[in-house]
């Protein structure tokens, strides 16, 4: 074997063009600039982020209190290190308007601000005044949504607790708005100092301290970061810096990025269907040349070097169109995408993405290529006056089954790696490839189906053709079903998914969702909101309970982190509460509940599932700070938290005395018929003007907003592989032409009509659609039922216009690709096609 | 003592097809010595390019031994026999089996250079020069008429200098003139270089220009005329 021999033939050969490698390089390139432009999105994204880091988050460094602000000893340390210090106070509160003797409310996300604010960046108003202007006095800045939603025009007053503020200004922007992460109510912008007397962040009250640091130039962050956290540990302190100005959208666009990617992988998945079809027909159409080789004493080696460098120079060519299409298409529509962004990007050629999708690419390339190359080898040279390789074993010789899946456990590393989320990449792998396999045996079921059914079409021409057809080699029936299938699949996934989740959100969750959230209740009001409701008909139910937030710092004595990693329950502070007894529908699950009068050493019960999670055990003591205080609890019951049902779920419950003498609110659900939901909201606003009322109907509509935006993301995503399988398609139409044209002619000669060709053509390709539909249509479903029985755990139906668009979505594209080759085989003239044959 | 190039013994084909096992060759026995020309005659579906085949090492037989110059051709895997053709043998198709994407003089170094030779290209022109198409050396196969392709072939089978030279009916394609013409190069070659030649042919005069005639008949070698003996 010369691999240099090889090179030369594979040059000469390359001479005939490209003709027959469209498909294959179209769908190489596709895969690679969906995967390339999605990595380009993302990482400018993250450039952006880290460039305007400061700004986003409104100065180098900020400390973060939860329910206090910062100490003396605190700030005495900010202020000998900041050049300039502003504080801020973050909290959600009711805007009501009087209006004719009727109050209307709105629920805010109060901002807070002292003079120093903001440290970098302007706030922009509308009108265009100064920022101090606006909040001069009892001057406020409020959203524009929330202004036009409440009917406020510039100058008129709303109250804020007890207190009255004049609008002055719409806000435009903030410079530190991105960093904020998920609000449910729009802004409103105050003076601190303003908020006194207005009985708003009365002790108890949730509430979030920020301090931004202007440091100087070339200060040691991480140094800082460390000596802030070494200094006042377990203080409750959260320190965030300039190099994640924005953590909950950089976090967000990272695993959104990596799950398009993924999803992106599926598309190339597809495409290497479409590449593996376009190399077993270009070799197909390569037989004699390759036979003649053999004659000539070419052995197996040079031969499937001959061809693999051939189409490696191919792959190369369609991955470095894709790289160029992925790396240009972000650029060229960079205004359109800017102005989607809730953040800023910077649009520029990345290498990194690109060297990924490169990465992806080539493995394809190759998983796809491997196998339809080894088949040089079985290829004789008696092939030259016989049809010698009618039996070509199943698999190809281990040299190539043993690579390929070397080739494949790579490309599952590289994008564990790049994604960084191994079981999502695991999960993702398993699906692509339980669904091939599900294609490829629902493709071999249909063939076997049509050749069963084929004789009872008799009477019928145009159907028994067609059906004689798909169970014949030559329609393609495995190409149109795997190609077709897995970007049909991820979209009825996505669909019955995200319709199994909206229905879940609409029909299920009112009947057990609370009407409202109530918030920040003292416990002197307790007994009159309680009054209010008790006697009310209408009220189902109130749940009430403590509240208070704390930080879980430690873990018997060791930092949380180490002992728990990165649990959602240890990100932020979470709610605590007390309780003397179980409460009614709460039910332990291990250990004992404390004595009703217990009083000794603090003590907790602790969410089963999450405590399952963090690899915490009944004995085990917890360090929650609270109000920067620590309070130490030994872990005496785990009990069951049910957080699907939007009413009161805590993960830590401790005996009284552990918290009562904190200062804290009640939080509290009201379960009520719809009717009387505005006149409870009325009375109670009235009666305690501090306390904060939140509508599950609006918070649920702002989920299922993200959850909409979500699944319109995946469904691009699946676009793309759907894009990529009808290139597979119309590969398959254009490989079947030739035997199509034979075909019509033969039937012309025997007196067909060119309509009842057409039939029969248009008939295979509708059925073939429909049977990959239909088997997307089951893997999508078994997928949607797999998510929703096990990671959401709600209930399953299936959702039927998805359904149904699927499949009549698998008919149309083979449709439009079938037909879109049948007018020549309809055109020619028989004489001609058949004395070519002789 | 005659110097044995071919050795057949009782070789037999069976090839499985769709329609289950057809045997095509019944055990056929002969021998082709050193520099002589061998015609294989017979009607259509008699075996006569499965016996060209076979005695090439591109077919393998089911059955029998099938030597060529002493080493058995039945004992080779597919890569021994691919080198053991590419060192011994050169073979002309009736449809010629040029390479469409190499010119014509590629297409005459491509044993030469699956051979290792240095001078491949140099040896090729020469060669192309011998069969009169110095001037088409950088034409496409599907630049050149029918003749001129069977004649590239027949430079491309002989530019090794073949110990044996098998034509599967090399005229079939061609018309009276050019066909006439490239027999006489076939024969000219098989002179000049003392190669031994096997050729199928349907052609009754072809037939007699060379030494022995071995006609088949469904599979079975028939008769075997003498005629280089009686001359």
């Amino acid at each position: 074997m010369s691999v240099a021999t090889a090179r030369r033939f594979a040059a000469r050969e390359l001479r005939g063009g490209l003709r027959g490698f469209r498909i294959f390089l179209a769908c190489l390139a596709l895969g690679v600039a969906a995967i390339a432009a999605v990595g380009s999105v993302r990482a400018s994204i993250e450039a952006g982020l880290t460039r305007e880091g400061a700004a986003l988050l409104g100065g180098d460094a900020e400390i973060e209190f939860t329910y206090r602000y910062a100490s003396e000893d605190e700030l005495g340390w900010m202020n000998d290190k900041a050049l300039a210090l502003s504080e801020i106070t973050d909290f959600r509160s009711m805007v009501v308007v009087d209006r004719d003797g009727e109050a209307e409310r709105g629920l805010t996300q109060v901002k807070s601000v002292d003079d120093a604010y903001p440290l970098i960046g302007t706030v922009r108003l509308d009108p265009e005044i100064p920022l101090a202007e606006a909040l001069a006095g009892d001057g406020a800045a409020m959203a524009p949504v929330l202004a036009d939603r409440l009917g406020l025009a510039i100058g008129d007053t709303f109250r804020l607790g007890t207190k009255d503020f004049t609008l002055r200004a719409r806000i435009l922007s903030e410079p530190d708005d991105a960093g904020g992460g998920f609000g449910l109510g729009p802004r409103t912008m105050v003076r601190t100092a303003a908020l006194e007397g207005s009985g708003l962040l009365e002790p108890g009250t949730l509430f979030a301290s920020k301090y931004r640091l202007d440091l100087p130039e070339g200060a040691d962050l991480i140094a800082l970061e460390a000596e802030a956290e070494a200094q006042f540990a377990d203080s409750g302190l959260r320190w965030r810096d300039s190099r994640n100005g924005a953590p909950g959208v950089a976090e967000f666009v990272d695993r959104l990025g990596a799950f398009l990617i993924l999803v992106g992988l599926s598309g190339l998945a597809v495409g290497g269907v479409g590449v593996s079809a376009a190399v077993r027909s270009y070799l197909a159409s390569k037989t004699g040349v390759i036979a003649t080789l053999r004659t000539l004493g070419a052995d197996r080696g040079t031969i499937f070097w001959t061809y693999f460098l051939q189409i490696g120079a191919l792959s190369v060519l369609g991955i470095a169109m894709g790289l160029v299409l992925g790396a240009v298409a972000p650029i060229l529509l960079a205004p359109l995408i800017e102005a989607q962004l809730p953040v800023p990007a910077v649009f520029t050629v990345y290498p990194g993405p690109l060297a990924e999708a490169a990465l992806y690419g080539a493995l394809t390339a190759l998983i796809f290529t491997l196998w339809p190359l080894a088949r040089t080898e079985e290829i004789r040279a008696a092939t030259l006056f016989r049809d010698a390789l009618a039996r070509a074993p199943l698999l190809p010789r281990p040299r190539y089954v043993i690579p390929t899946g070397l080739l494949v456990t790579l490309l599952l590393a590289a994008a564990m790696l790049f994604s960084g989320t191994v079981e999502l990449t695991l999960w993702t792998a398993g699906g692509i490839v339980g669904a091939l396999v599900l294609l490829a045996l629902a493709a071999r079921g249909i063939r076997g189906l049509s050749r069963w059914a084929g004789p009872a079409a008799r009477g019928r021409p145009a159907l028994r053709w067609a059906l004689g057809a798909i169970g014949g080699a030559g329609e393609g029936a495995g190409e149109v079903v795997l190609s077709l299938g897995l970007g049909l699949s991820v979209l009825a996934a996505v669909g019955q998914i995200d319709g199994n989740l909206r229905s879940a959100i609409s029909r299920d969750l009112p009947e057990v969702a609370p009407s409202y959230f109530f918030v920040d209740i003292q416990k002197d009001q307790m007994p009159g909101y309680l009054e209010r409701l008790e006697g009310d008909p209408a009220v189902n139910k109130i749940d009430s309970a403590p509240m208070l937030r704390g930080i879980i710092t430690r873990i018997n004595g060791q930092p949380a982190a180490e002992v728990a990693g990165d649990h959602w329950v240890l990100q932020g502070d979470r709610g605590v509460t007390y309780s003397a007894a179980v409460p009614d529908n709460t039910r332990v699950t291990a250990g004992e509940w404390w004595p009703e009068d217990y009083s000794g050493p603090p003590q907790v019960s602790f969410a089963d599932e999450e405590a399952l999670e963090m690899g915490l055990a009944l004995g085990d003591e917890i360090t929650v700070n609270i109000l920067g205080r620590d309070i130490t609890a030994t872990i005496t019951s785990f009990r069951d938290v049910d957080f699907s049902t939007a009413g009161i779920g805590f993960i830590m419950s401790m005996n009284p005395a552990a918290l009562e003498a904190a200062p804290h609110s009640f939080i509290s659900t009201v379960y009520a018929e719809p009717e009387a939901e505005a006149a409870i909201l009325r009375d109670l606003a009235g009666m305690f003007p501090n306390i904060t009322a939140i509508r599950v109907h609006d918070a649920i509509d702002r989920v299922s907003e993200l959850l909409s935006g979500l699944a319109a993301a995946t469904s691009y995503g699946a676009a793309a592989t759907l894009l990529t399988g009808f290139l597979v398609l119309i590969g398959a139409a254009a490989a079947g032409e030739q035997a199509r044209i034979y075909e019509a002619a033969v039937l012309k000669t025997l007196g067909a009509t060119r309509g009842r060709i057409l039939r029969s053509f248009a008939l295979r390709s509708a059925l073939l659609g429909a049977a990959a539909g239909v088997v997307a249509l089951a893997a999508g479903i078994l997928g949607g039922w797999a998510v929703s029985r096990f990671v959401m755990e709600t209930e399953f139906v299936v959702i039927w216009p998805s359904a149904l668009a699927i499949i009549l979505g698998g008919i149309l594209a083979t449709l439009l690709a079938g037909l879109g080759f049948a007018w020549r085989p309809l055109a020619v003239r028989p004489a001609r096609i058949l004395r070519a044959r002789e | 003592m005659t110097d044995t190039v071919l050795s057949l013994t009782d070789a037999r084909l069976s090839l499985d097809g769709n329609a289950g096992r057809v045997d095509i060759l019944h055990g056929i026995t002969l021998d082709v010595a050193r520099g002589e020309s061998v015609g294989l005659v017979g009607p259509s579906g008699s075996g006569k390019s499965s016996l060209l085949m076979l005695m090439g090492g591109l077919e393998r037989a089911t059955g029998g031994t099938v030597t060529a110059l002493g080493q058995d051709l039945t004992a080779m895997d597919e890569d021994q026999l691919a080198r053991f053709c590419r060192d011994h043998m050169g073979v002309v198709f009736q449809s010629f089996h040029l390479i469409p994407t190499m010119t014509a003089l590629e297409n005459v170094a491509t044993p030469l250079e699956l051979a290792g030779a240095r001078d491949a290209f140099d040896r090729a022109a020469a060669e192309l020069e011998a069969v009169g198409l110095a001037h088409r050396a950088g034409h496409y196969p599907r630049q050149l008429s029918g003749g001129e392709q069977q004649r590239v072939a027949l430079a491309r089978a002989s530019a090794p200098r073949p110990e044996i030279l098998l034509a599967d009916e090399p005229t079939g394609n061609l018309d009276e003139t050019n066909g006439a013409a490239i027999i006489d190069m076939l024969f000219g070659l098989r002179d000049r270089h003392g190669a031994t030649l096997v050729l199928v042919t349907h052609s009754e005069p072809l037939a007699q220009r060379c030494d022995r005639v071995v006609s088949l008949r469904d599979g079975r070698a028939v008769d075997h005329p003498q005629k280089a003996a009686a001359e």
